[in-house]
């Protein structure tokens, strides 16, 4: 069975653009432009139980739109969805009750009460039993870490703790599906981690179906197998991580930090190869060929004098940009 | 049963938040306190000044005045839900209500309650205490019973009419200035219709019924009976307009555009 069934979904946003000037908008009060803005383009995908999905895009790409349109949030133009077998927007009470919702930029918990008490709350919104609570939460309290938080208002955490304090306010009723908009955005290396592992140990505990959002690509890496790629309301990849790789990121770069200036032309003429300025006039990236690497070193290393030398791999992140940058079809 | 032990667990969880800030809440009381007690003199002096209105006695006034405190007690206490589309639209915080599995309004109103607005319902319950002992009016048991369906149906009829202007916010971006507005347009259902203008008086009994917040519940117990069609018709406006401003908030519901992230 799909946790997420979506087919020729579309949402359409309408706005109006306004004219210049004073004589623009008395214009404007009496016929406005209107234009109907597809923020997410008639996509198709399904989510397997027990899936990781990484959802990702640039901002402005329809991310947000598809999921609030997954959460009930919003209604959809035209399409169809169905998750956990409901559809969203029709039975939303009845249907939030099977998901588990993050907004990173967002609160979902009282600022002004203390945790345990917005725990409390939830408890009772979401008619979780004492029993079930306690067997559930306890684990999740245990595994974020956050037991010394309970006690203190929400608004006297710092960021991070607020944000695993989310993660557990999000599971109180041990969704079988979690929707993650940006959980880790603005937190510090260690806290991400934490949230990655966390994220994991309930993925393989409950068989929790993860869609995740997020501009950080070694969330990414780390947890999904699975990506989906979505530019201007369109999806323009759907498929494992590895293979966006292989397309996309066989490439080298290798960095060389030379003792004298060299000039592109010199260094086009001995290696046939992308070269790029670095921080300054003394260092140059080549991008070449796995392949391609001795023999491009070999020359280098045999013609001029070095500072320094590293290679690199091609990141996701710049995957991602290039991909952006060019368009899916180049590789 | 569900939606009234979640009505008690935030009602707990206010009164904690409150409890939290000891010296605000001192503080708060007390401006309350002093508020209502400035309000109470304000009703007697300027009504001091007015003998007979259109037939109607200056004390028959205060007590039409001291009943509107009781449904608008309620009322700001629950529904008052004038700065919605500031805070719930504009900053997104429909967002998080609507991933919850309780009725968005029912939700919103329990967030945005004021339990201390209550406190001019005593206001009220002491004017209309002062004015009822001047008109020697008797009471029978049962207008205790309908003194509060009166008072339900006079909360029911401003919520109704507040909850729609919210549900506006759904199809306007604008933000409204309606609302303050109607705050004085609702004052006008303090004092006997029959000093207006016809077409104002139809406007406060049908279209924005708030005639049925004061004046017309407040004939019944004046025993003024060439009015008492108008009383009785106090509950069924108050479930009329609540259940119109319901239908019109789901409707509203669907067309929710989300803010920006």
């Amino acid at each position: 069975m799909y946790a997420i069934e979506v087919e020729k979904l579309r949402k359409e946003f309408k706005s109006y653009s306004s004219r210049s000037g004073l004589a623009g908008a008395f214009r404007d009060l009496f016929t406005r432009n209107y234009k109907i803005i597809r923020a997410v383009d008639d996509i198709s995908f399904t989510v397997k139980q027990g899936e990781m999905v990484g959802y990702i895009g640039e901002n402005g790409a329809g991310k947000s739109t598809t999921i609030k349109m997954l959460t009930g949030i919003l209604t959809p133009t035209s399409g169809r969805v169905v998750v956990n077998g409901m559809n969203p927007h029709k039975e939303r009470e009845r249907f939030v009750q099977t998901i588990g919702v993050v907004f990173g930029q967002r609160s979902q918990l009282w600022w002004d009460i203390a945790v345990q008490e917005s725990f409390r709350l939830l408890k009772k919104v979401y008619r979780v039993s004492d029993q079930d609570y306690n067997e559930h939460m306890d684990h999740v309290i245990e595994t974020l870490d956050i037991g010394p938080l309970l006690d203190k208002p929400v608004r006297k955490l710092s960021l991070g703790q607020r944000m695993r304090c989310e993660l557990a306010a999000a599971l109180i009723h041990n969704p079988p599906l979690l929707f993650l908009d940006e959980p880790t955005i603005g937190l510090d290396v260690l806290v991400k981690l934490k949230i990655r592992q966390f994220l994991k140990e309930i993925n393989e505990k409950y068989n929790t179906t993860i869609l995740l959002t997020t501009h950080d690509m070694t969330d990414i890496e780390a947890l999904c197998e699975r990506v989906i790629m979505l530019d201007e309301g369109k999806i323009i990849y759907d498929g494992s991580l590895q293979r966006l790789k292989q397309n996309w990121g066989e490439g080298k770069q290798i960095h060389f930090q030379f003792r004298d200036i060299v000039s592109k032309e010199e260094l086009m003429l001995l290696v046939d190869a992308t070269w790029e300025q670095g921080e300054d006039r003394y260092s140059w990236i080549a991008h070449v060929r796995a392949t391609d690497m001795a023999h491009v070193i070999g020359k280098v290393v045999s013609s001029y004098e070095l500072k320094d030398i590293h290679i690199r791999e091609v990141s996701t992140e710049e995957i991602i940009r290039n991909i952006y940058e060019e368009g899916i079809h180049h590789g | 049963m569900f939606y009234i032990s979640i009505f008690f667990q935030y009602m707990s969880q206010y009164v904690k938040t409150k409890l939290q800030y000891r010296t605000d809440l001192l503080v708060e009381f007390l401006s309350d306190l002093m508020f209502q007690g400035v309000n109470l003199i304000f009703i007697l002096v300027v009504f001091g000044h007015t003998q007979l209105l259109n037939g109607w006695t200056r004390d028959e006034i205060i007590f039409i005045y001291g009943f509107f405190l009781v449904p608008f007690a309620l009322f700001a206490a629950f529904f008052n839900i004038w700065d919605f589309n500031e805070r719930y639209i504009v900053r997104g915080e429909m967002d998080r209500v609507l991933t919850r599995p309780v009725h968005s309004l029912f939700q919103i109103v329990l967030e945005r309650m004021e339990l201390e607005s209550l406190l001019g319902g005593i206001t009220g319950l002491i004017v209309m205490g002062y004015a009822a002992s001047r008109l020697h009016l008797s009471f029978h048991w049962y207008d205790v019973i309908l003194f509060v369906l009166f008072v339900l149906g006079g909360t029911f009829v401003y919520a109704g009419i507040f909850i729609s202007l919210a549900s506006i916010s759904f199809w306007s971006d604008a933000r409204s200035s309606i609302m303050p507005m109607m705050y004085n347009i609702g004052n006008y259902g303090r004092y006997p219709v029959d000093i207006y203008n016809r077409v104002i008086r139809y406007v406060l009994t049908w279209i924005l019924p708030f005639a049925f917040v004061g004046v017309y519940p407040s004939a019944y117990f004046l025993r003024k009976t060439e009015w008492y069609t108008y009383s009785f018709l106090t509950p069924v406006m108050g479930i009329v307009c609540f259940t119109l401003s319901v239908l019109l908030w789901n409707a509203g519901v669907k067309r929710y555009r989300g803010a920006g992230n």
